[in-house]
């Protein structure tokens, strides 16, 4: 059996356009997922996750390169891939007309599940994200996190040994967002090995045993969050706003970089004293917090994940 | 044993779709619409007509079904993105073509059957006739299914999509001898009209019922352009929803 859930090498994806330039969407992406656990692929927009996603997912070829999942290859054995992955993909919605459980049921049935199997379940999916109170209930009528959670459970249902996620909170409003996060904690509780996609910072860290920092179709880091955030050289982050005037002494205490007249340095505890004393003697406010996953995405892409 | 495995899941599919498909009773009564308005100016304008537009009416009915599976397969795909939920499951592409479009099918078939009852009562005919007809049909709604079902993979953008759902249904539906019989076409052009799958579809459930003569070889033409045209296009569609089920 096979160690990996998923296992990609060199992985190369160019779109042809026709008429204009060819576009290289992924330029040789390796990564590997062990069984149960939950990884995301962090990036901007367009950095190449949702390509990789589908390639892994059976939905796209590759132009070069390989991906296993559990030990079959997906370009060569997609039959045999298919029963043992489930997807959500981007910005996907439930039938409108089907309630969850009737979306639930009718997917597993579609997979080949039996009837019986398929019914227990589906009751069993439901309760897991909680939506047993809106289970009969027309998705076409519930909020955008009660429908996500409905996709959500429509592949937990399936009980497939590895699940792709793509962007799951896309577009949600942030207590909406908190609901999926919820069930996607489930989801790994369950022991579901999961590959998620997402552009936002705090959902990689909140749902991710380890990520994938993915830039213009490359992997630039990988690591645990805390492994991530301990490259960028400090655990401290000082912001002392308008202080551009003082920006090369600031440099001297530990990495910095300027934004909107702010300036960020990414330095150790010891030397937080000395960095607030500095900028109150010159009159300027400094604001003190722990360095976060940001701060390492600056590193290692170069600028920020908002920035098209 | 591939072979069952590769069409496994269908009826379930099809169980779904019907689903919805009830759920919109608005959509199923509306479905008439056409067929009713063209009914009824044949009744006041030239009721001697009114066989011929019932029989056309029902190969129409079962043409339009083509529409209805091309917003409803371009749907899913562009705003539900749920096909990618499914081609990415045990579900075959081509048992979820066939889910889809039979699922749908019969979810308008009071429509279909309301005009069947209306042209037995007006059309009276043998048992062969009635078989004839409904071979026909079958052969109607293969075509426009899987032609539509092929088209609604090609769009990344519903509006791009409705303009040829009409342009179907109309230039093929309604311009053609289909509500009115063959010989008010122009001469030069009859065979064009026995080889389209509406027109020859009209035409050979005319000559089924006995309302319209028709040489031995053009009924040959008629149905063999009918039969070749649902078989190859079926045939390409589940090569071609493997095709567009993962992108190259």
């Amino acid at each position: 059996m096979a160690e990996d859930a998923l296992r990609a090498r060199d992985v190369r994806k160019t779109y042809r356009t026709r008429g204009g330039p060819a576009v290289e969407a992924l330029r040789g992406v390796s990564l590997s997922i062990r069984r149960g656990e939950r990884v995301a692929l962090l990036g901007r927009n367009g950095a190449g996750k949702t390509t990789f996603l589908r390639i892994a997912s059976t939905l796209l070829l590759p132009t070069a390169g390989t991906v296993e999942v559990l030990g079959h290859d997906v370009a060569a054995e997609p039959d045999a891939v298919r029963p043992l992955i489930g997807v959500v993909p981007q910005e996907g919605k439930p039938f409108f007309h089907l309630t969850p459980r009737e979306q639930v049921y009718a997917y597993l049935r579609a997979r080949g599940v039996p009837r019986e199997e398929a019914h227990r379940k589906t009751e069993w999916a439901l309760g897991r994200v909680g939506l047993e109170d809106v289970a009969d209930r027309l998705a076409i009528t519930l909020s955008g996190g009660q429908k996500q959670r409905t996709m959500v459970a429509t592949i937990l249902a399936t009980e497939a040994p590895l699940l792709f996620l793509d962007e799951p909170t896309i577009g949600l409003d942030p207590f909406a967002r908190r609901a999926v996060w919820e069930t996607l904690r489930q989801l790994a509780r369950a022991g579901s090995t999961i590959l998620l996609t997402t552009h936002y910072l705090d959902e990689a860290e909140a749902l991710s045993d380890r990520l994938y920092i993915v830039e213009e179709g490359r992997v630039l880091a990988e690591g645990t969050a805390d492994s991530l955030k301990r490259q960028v050289g400090g655990t401290i982050r000082v912001s002392v706003k308008d202080g551009a005037g003082i920006a090369d002494r600031l440099g001297t205490y530990g990495s910095t970089v300027t934004e909107d007249g702010t300036v960020h340095v990414v330095t150790g505890e010891e030397k937080v004293g000395e960095i607030v004393d500095l900028a109150m003697k010159r009159g300027l406010s400094a604001t003190v917090g722990p360095v976060t996953l940001e701060e390492a995405f600056l590193r290692v892409v170069g600028r920020s994940i908002d920035e098209d | 044993m591939a072979f069952v495995r590769r069409w496994k899941g269908t009826g379930v599919f099809l169980g779904t779709e019907l689903r919805m498909t009830l759920h919109d009773p608005l959509a199923i009564a509306s479905s008439a619409l056409v067929e009713g308005i063209l009914l009824v100016f044949v009744w006041v304008l030239a009721r001697d007509l009114l066989p011929f537009a019932l029989l056309g009416s029902l190969v129409y009915s079962l043409f339009l079904i083509g529409q209805y599976v091309l917003s409803e397969a371009a749907y899913i795909r562009i705003d539900h993105r749920l096909n990618e939920m499914y081609h990415a499951s045990p579900l075959s592409p081509e048992a979820y073509f066939l889910g889809m479009a039979s699922g749908i099918g019969i979810g308008y078939v009071p429509t279909t059957l309301a005009l069947f009852v209306l042209a037995l009562v007006v059309v009276p005919m043998t048992a062969a006739g009635f078989v004839a007809i409904l071979g026909v049909l079958l052969a109607v709604w293969t075509i426009s299914a899987s032609i539509a079902y092929t088209i609604s993979t090609l769009f990344k953008d519903m509006k791009a999509i409705w303009p040829w759902a009409s342009l179907i249904a109309n230039v093929l539906g309604v311009v053609p001898p289909v509500f009115y019989p063959l010989d008010r076409w122009p001469v030069e052009w009859r065979s064009l009209a026995l080889v389209l799958p509406t027109s020859g579809g009209a035409a050979l459930a005319e000559a089924a019922a006995g309302i319209l003569p028709l040489a031995q070889d053009e009924v040959v033409l008629a149905a063999t352009a009918l039969g070749l045209e649902a078989l190859v296009a079926f045939a390409f569609t589940v090569w071609w929803s493997h095709r567009s089920a993962r992108e190259a």
